[in-house]
């Protein structure tokens, strides 16, 4: 492992990586996951991968950047960073964060708080390229230095030296999607500067200014929800069809007569589900449908674009896909004349829906919304369903999405229904606010192009994944079914692909799952149980 | 050394960053509104803040009342303030050096407050007793100022220069803040330790400040430290040191700022959304003429959009 990375090392050395991982240098994994000769590690880029696409930073390829093929087009590209950088500080490109972005430019001591607090940088072993704090001093050592008057000799003066050119930006780039976004180290930063954010607002300049997203967040992710209606790909059409399918079989399954209810005007409640769910887990929409009849809910689903998808990956990377996502949220919800919109089992949808698009949606736009977290408590507890605690008699332990927690301050709620419903709950450590991403955040989860899979879920969920089996250490072995509860669509793809990777499901007996599934699982009245074990 | 050549340079560092920082404070608190990014704990979420919740949690919360304690943020900043307490908790190895600066800092502040204190005693011709209790109470904080900031700032200098996690991110201005500050300290520790009567002879110089009226002489080391200190006051505006100004902001403006819209801040969204965006990407494509509602509001249809 290269230690002691300089910052000016970004500009340097065009093709060769800055940095290189080493299984042996990550944090170690309890038994029986501790050998590393056992691990799967992550595959070498090909030589015929290095021709065609830029592989500069840390031997992991997450974005397929094509190779520029004149000096002209690396120039081309260097001087939209410029103009994206003066963008991203001006008041009319960048009103929605300008203040939080040159709060934490201007004022970081560069004390390195924030750094332990970070799971990536941790679980890579302390490696220099991931701290919280490099990415953003290049990008502030940039913005002075560029953009700022008398900028390029005081950089000189201050020992602040850094070169804009093509490695650079590349690299950046790629820098930019080392990052969840989770926000752990804003947390445990004195000053209150966010380099969580400082991602973010690069990946918006990257996006808006230079046209660089990743294919899943962008074409395959926003673009095509905004043309199609969902980001899975599903028309209309396609979805009530799907959705049909799983009522039936769930009708089968359950011997409940579910049927889900679609655009039914001046409901109570719209439902907008993350659609992954209703093609990776079908039954998590079920559960809901199950749940919300039984309860004599007024409800909903919406089968008007894009509103049968809550997912919004304008969040991760890009404002103007973000605004144009949440407006047609909000329309089909006044469209049909709810009361609120309640947000599925989707972490990311939370945070785009309920509080950033808060001062997006203006006038009768602004839709009450609500948390499912909360939703499903206010249910369980209401009497209206009766529950045996004891269907659920097996270990349970609970992962916090940041989305819903860390960003939007909602922890008891779930934990409630848990230590009601699931007797052998029990917290990971640390937990709640406190909690460690999944390393699927920021969009993660759904990207996985060369070796970037295994990079997310070697490296990014290494820590997550030593939590969890933490939890469960008094009983690790598969003979002992255990629960892993983690109530977000992005969440659970990113847990699928860790234990996947490691097989353990076999080796250590954990299946996962949302919330509701626990809930309709409790149910008295359920003849069969809901969650099934040999998945 | 001549008190008027030093009391010309007290005002003009006294203008100089009052000016600045003013002009920084102002800056930053006039940026637009922004989007929300609160972050959890928020420490004014009454009942909830201990464990991090917030008023979400609350079934159809728009309906309920809100309920805030300004308390609660007040108790959470003093900790951060005089304790250091993320640095305790996230930085072990940092902690000693800037508690003590830190410290040391707050306690020169509430000494140079009761050197004024007794300047305008001398003026009024107070009795005695409460200027000597003020002189005494003086004295005893600047001592104690003076050997925590000694300590500290130089431990922060020896840790930057050092430590192998902090060393890539120094610049000139690091050591050079450092340096400044260790002469701030270390020459009041010299001048106190050679002046006697060193608080009174302060509030002699503070006495001629208000008064505009120069007293005939100021000992070398005591000129020195005071020179030293109004150095370091003009410089301080301009740097990152005013982050005792930012992170009001970083914190009230941003991690805890989870005001839900209001009528006031609709009007300022609807003044920010009909500003024109420049963003060159090609599914942007802001001309600078199309404003953020055309931007958001444009449809992104195309042919292969599968028929319903
Ligand atoms: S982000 Fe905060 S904790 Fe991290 S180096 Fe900067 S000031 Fe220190
Ligand atoms: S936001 Fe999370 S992943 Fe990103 S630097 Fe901070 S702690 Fe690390």
């Amino acid at each position: 492992m290269k230690k002691s990375l300089k910052i000016k090392d970004i500009s340097l050395n065009g093709d060769a990586p800055i940095t290189e991982l080493n299984l042996d240098d990550l944090l170690p994994l309890p038994p029986p996951y501790d050998k590393i000769e056992e691990q799967p590690g992550w595959k070498r880029i090909t030589e015929e991968q290095k021709g065609r696409i830029v592989c500069n930073l840390d031997g992991v390829v997450g974005l397929s950047l094509p190779r520029p093929e004149t000096p002209e087009e690396e120039k081309k590209y260097v001087d939209l960073f410029v103009t994206g950088m003066q963008k991203l500080l001006s008041r009319e490109n960048n009103w929605t964060f300008l203040q939080p972005l040159l709060l934490s430019l201007e004022y970081c001591a560069k004390c390195q708080t924030c750094s332990d607090s970070c799971p990536v940088y941790e679980a890579s072993g302390k490696n220099d390229l991931y701290r919280p704090t490099y990415r953003s001093e290049v990008f502030r050592r940039l913005a002075n230095k560029y953009l700022k008057p008398g900028g390029k000799l005081l950089a000189k003066l201050n020992n602040e030296e850094i070169e804009l050119n093509w490695t650079t930006i590349s690299r950046l780039y790629e820098l930019a999607y080392r990052c969840t976004m989770c926000r752990r180290c804003a947390q445990a930063c004195p000053m209150g500067v966010d380099n969580g954010l400082i991602t973010h607002e690069l990946r918006k300049l990257f996006s808006q200014e230079l046209g660089w997203a990743p294919r899943e967040l962008h074409e395959k992710g926003t673009m095509l929800q905004l043309k199609v209606g969902s980001s899975t790909g599903m028309s209309p059409k396609v979805v009530k069809d799907n959705m049909e399918f799983i009522d039936e079989d769930y009708s089968e399954l359950t011997g409940f007569d579910v049927v889900t209810p679609w655009d039914r005007k001046d409901a109570d409640v719209l439902l907008i589900h993350n659609a992954g769910e209703i093609l990776s887990w079908p039954e998590n929409p079920a559960a809901f449908t199950i749940l919300l009849n039984a309860a004599g809910i007024s409800w909903t689903l919406a089968s008007d674009d894009p509103a049968y998808d809550g997912v919004n990956y304008g969040l991760f990377y890009d404002d103007v896909q973000l605004a144009r996502i949440a407006l047609k949220h909000a329309e089909v919800a006044k469209k049909l004349n709810v009361k609120k919109i309640v947000m599925g089992e989707c972490g990311h949808q939370h945070k785009a829906l309920m509080t950033i698009a808060d001062r997006i949606l203006l006038g009768d736009m602004n839709i009450p919304r609500e948390s499912s977290m909360t939703f499903l408590e206010n249910l369980v507890f209401s009497g209206k369903i009766k529950f045996d605690p004891s269907k659920n008699d097996f270990p349970v332990t609970l992962h916090d999405p940041c989305n819903i927690v860390r960003n939007l301050g909602i922890v008891e709620p779930q934990r409630r229904i848990l230590r009601y419903l699931c007797p052998q709950f029990r917290e990971m450590t640390p937990h709640g606010v406190d909690n460690y991403c999944c390393g699927g955040g920021s969009g993660f989860a759904v990207m996985s192009q060369n070796n970037f899979k295994d990079w997310r879920v070697a490296v990014a969920g290494r820590k997550k994944f030593k939590q969890i089996l933490d939890a469960f250490a008094d009983q690790p072995g598969p003979e002992v079914k255990k629960y892993l509860c983690a109530p977000c669509s992005n969440c659970k793809g990113q847990i699928r692909d860790i234990l996947d990777y490691y097989g353990a499901p076999l080796k250590s007996g954990i299946i996962y799952g949302g919330l509701v599934e626990l809930i309709v699982n409790a149910m008295t009245d359920l003849k069969e149980p809901f969650i099934k074990w040999e998945e | 050394m001549s008190a008027l050549v030093l009391m010309i340079c007290a005002y003009a560092a006294i203008v100089i960053s009052t000016v600045v920082l003013a002009f920084r404070t102002v800056k930053i608190a006039q940026m637009p509104v922004h989007l929300r990014w609160e972050l959890a704990p928020v420490p004014h979420e009454k009942g909830k803040s201990a464990y991090g919740g917030s008023y979400l949690e609350e079934y159809e919360w728009w309906t309920r009342d809100h309920e805030s304690s300004i308390m609660n943020e007040v108790i959470y900043m003093a900790k951060e303030i005089f304790l250091l307490k993320g640095v305790w908790e996230n930085n072990r190895g940092l902690w000693p050096f800037t508690f003590l600066f830190h410290n040391g800092i707050y306690l020169l502040a509430a000494a140079a407050a009761l050197v004024f204190v007794s300047a305008i005693m001398l003026i009024s011709s107070s009795p005695l007793s409460p200027l000597d209790l003020t002189l005494d109470l003086a004295t005893i904080l600047l001592i104690a100022a003076y050997l925590l900031g000694t300590a500290g700032s130089f431990g922060l200098l020896i840790k930057r220069y050092m430590d192998p996690n902090l060393k890539p991110f120094n610049s000139t201005s690091t050591y050079l803040n450092l340096v400044l500050l260790v002469l701030v300290f270390g020459s009041g520790l010299y001048a106190f330790f050679s002046t006697s009567d060193y608080s009174l002879e302060l509030g002699y110089f503070a006495r001629s400040l208000i008064t505009f009226s120069p007293q005939s002489y100021i000992s070398v080391p005591m000129g020195t430290h005071i020179l030293i200190v109004l150095i370091f006051l003009t410089y301080l505006p301009f740097t990152y040191m005013i982050h005792f100004v930012a992170k009001y902001f970083t914190y009230h403006e941003v991690r805890w700022n989870d005001r839900p819209q209001t009528e006031k801040m609709t009007r300022k969204l609807n003044d920010l959304l009909a500003q024109p965006v420049s963003w060159s990407a090609p599914h942007v494509k802001g001309d600078g003429k199309k404003n953020w509602v055309d931007m958001a509001t444009e449809e992104m249809k195309d042919e292969k959009k599968p028929e319903n």
